[in-house]
């Protein structure tokens, strides 16, 4: 059955949009907002506002970053401050002692834009990354700009690299969290909206209707994906394998291999640490408080006041990233922490895949 | 200048490469000025005001017995220590020569090697207490800043002792090793340089020496997976920091 929001029970806002056209909605999309979608850089792809609509790279392979980056920055100015002489009472001033310090928050003003060409993995990873930053205690930075940020998907009609999202149900075709969703068939797009802030942007581009057959379409590639992905992860009982192989011999051979270098969780769409610090300008005056990603997989992570520290062990912290993701947030918001993209696998430089440690312990 | 915290900038075995990196402070040289007192610094001031100094900076390795006197008298009169540069916190290039005949490395340096007298090029901890190391060929200038704000206002200063990785994933660079298949350094080094070389395409070399907990065996078995002989794959790992002990296991030549 499908889900109410399911963009073909909602029919109204289905057209089609010739290959060609393509970049021109771009273009028109780029005279309303910011328009952040996939280009080339090097061998590989990021994400990056587009000054030309020529720049976007429609058939790509998973960004270096994931689409996350947009939503929460690697790097953020959260406040500034400066130490005030005369006293200041404007409600962004406080005393210290006989310090006074007034602060400037720079997370107000978030401009509306488009995030052109997201693959269904990374919009599944916002819907973990709502759970983490904008239920209990809303983290602005992120909800904010969550809300502003209007959502072009784009299915994937292709295998990427090292995908299996199908068996972590988050593609190769989205189903919902999407304004827009586009899925390239022979040399149209089927172009579907998902929400009011879709269809509003179909009115940008004169699309033409799309015939009932394109819908048949879009299944048939999807369903083709699926079977043609590079990579599959055993999702039965694994919460239990996890729970009751917390000594397998598999997380010894991770330690041994495992560089603790942090890029897997660099590149994780669903990686949501950070870690806080002040920069103090020189003349000690006045400063900016900065947020930047963090990460579970390096040795300081843990280490705590007099340095002790939790997770000492490359081992431990190896262990930790694939216990949070599968077993860990699984039980804490009912879904999985990993979205299935892969981009830990093709980044990792001594191959650790967190696809294979689960086929072992399941014994295959 | 009296009042301010007195800084002292001592030279051993090295190419001046990082003193010179407080000049190209140039944009706020004139600010650290107004907080420091730089009282011995022989590439910059013909004068020097005598010790005691707040803040000692060792730039270079120890290399002969008179380098040896020199560093214990500037432990003794700088209140903080502090070892800049891969020569000083790891031995440096010319650690290179520890692994060579003695008599054959001076031959091939000098004409008549009558009076160099050297010992085996060794970083300023092997001698004497560092309280703290930035390393790096030449030191990176914004962690130069960062610990000189941090000491005088008495915090513990924010220098990465993570890998190279997380600053080149934060700049979103294309992987040299994983999508080129270079030897890149980087997993193994301690970050601070904004991934200065992967960002221009170039492999890390190392010059910041080793990150926390490094796992090396493994990088030299994914060099060995690239083609690279064992020989060529252990220069890798002595270029700048040859004696660290993370750095000499797996060392085969």
């Amino acid at each position: 059955m499908l889900q109410e929001d399911h963009p073909l029970v909602k029919s109204a806002g289905t057209v089609s949009l010739p290959a060609a056209e393509l970049k021109e909605f771009v273009a028109a999309l780029m005279q309303k907002f910011p328009v952040i979608a996939p280009i080339l850089k090097g061998r590989e792809y990021v994400f990056a506002q587009l000054e030309d609509a020529a720049q976007l790279a429609d058939d790509y392979q998973p960004t270096i970053l994931p689409a996350k980056k947009v939503l929460q920055q690697p790097l953020e100015t959260v406040f500034s401050f400066v130490r005030q002489e005369a006293f200041a009472e404007d409600g962004k001033c406080t005393s210290l002692g006989e310090e006074r310090i007034c602060f400037v928050d720079h997370g107000a003003a978030v401009q509306k834009k488009v995030l052109f060409g997201v693959r269904p993995c990374d919009v599944n990873s916002f819907n973990v990354l709502d759970e983490v930053f904008c239920k209990d205690l809303p983290d602005p930075f992120y909800c904010q700009s969550r809300q502003e940020t209007l959502i072009v998907a784009q299915n994937c009609v292709k295998p990427c690299r090292s995908g299996f999202c199908y068996y972590q149900q988050t593609g190769p075709g989205l189903q919902r969290g999407y304004d827009l969703l586009l899925t390239e068939l022979d040399n149209a797009y089927l172009v579907e909206a998902g929400s009011d802030a879709g269809r509003e942007l179909l009115a940008l581009h004169p699309f033409a209707a799309a015939a009932p057959e394109m819908s048949l379409a879009r299944d048939e590639l999807l369903a083709a994906t699926s079977r043609r992905l590079p990579k599959h992860i055993l999702t039965r009982n694994l919460a239990e394998l996890l729970e009751e192989n917390v000594d397998h011999p598999v997380w010894e051979d991770l330690q041994r291999r495992c560089l603790g270098c942090g890029t897997c969780t660099m590149v994780c769409p669903t990686c949501f640490c950070y870690n806080v610090y002040d920069k103090l300008d020189l003349g000690l005056e006045s400063g900016v408080r900065q947020r930047e990603w963090d990460s579970c997989k390096l040795m300081e992570f843990s280490q705590v006041a007099l340095g002790h520290n939790f997770r000492k062990g490359r081992q431990a912290r190896a262990q930790w990233r694939i216990y949070h993701k599968l077993l860990y947030q699984q039980r804490q918001f009912g879904k999985t922490g990993c979205v299935g993209c892969g981009r830990c696998i093709y980044s990792c430089m001594v191959n650790i895949d967190l696809t294979d440690v689960a086929s072992t312990l399941g014994g295959e | 200048m009296s009042g301010l915290p007195k800084v002292a900038i001592y030279k051993f075995a090295s190419c001046s490469g990082c003193q010179l990196e407080f000049l190209n402070l140039e944009p706020v040289l004139l600010d650290l000025l107004g907080m420091v007192d730089i009282a011995h610094f022989v590439m910059a001031r013909s004068a020097s005001s005598p010790g005691p100094y707040d803040i000692g900076f060792v730039e270079g390795s120890i290399v002969n017995a008179e380098d040896v006197g020199r560093l214990k008298e500037a432990r003794a009169e700088s209140k903080l220590l502090v070892a800049i540069g891969a020569c000083a916190t790891h031995g440096g290039l010319q650690s290179i020569s520890n692994w060579l005949p003695m008599r054959e490395v001076e031959s091939s340096v000098y004409a008549t090697p009558v009076q160099t007298h050297p010992l085996k090029s060794f970083p300023v901890s092997e001698y004497v207490k560092v309280d703290a190391s930035l390393s790096g060929c030449p030191i990176n200038k914004n962690e130069l800043v960062e610990f000189i704000k941090s000491a005088l206002l008495g915090v513990t200063p924010r220098i990465r002792p993570h890998s190279v990785c997380v600053e080149c994933k934060l700049a979103e660079n294309v992987c040299l090793l994983v999508s080129e298949g270079k030897p890149c350094m980087g997993p193994v080094i301690r970050a601070g340089c904004s991934a200065l070389c992967p960002s221009r395409s170039t492999p890390c070399t190392g010059c910041h020496g080793p990150s926390s907990d490094c796992n090396v065996e493994s990088l030299r078995t994914t060099f060995a997976g690239l083609g690279l002989h064992q020989s060529e794959i252990t220069r890798h790992f002595r270029k700048y920091a040859a004696l660290d002990a993370e750095f000499q296991k797996g060392g085969r030549t």
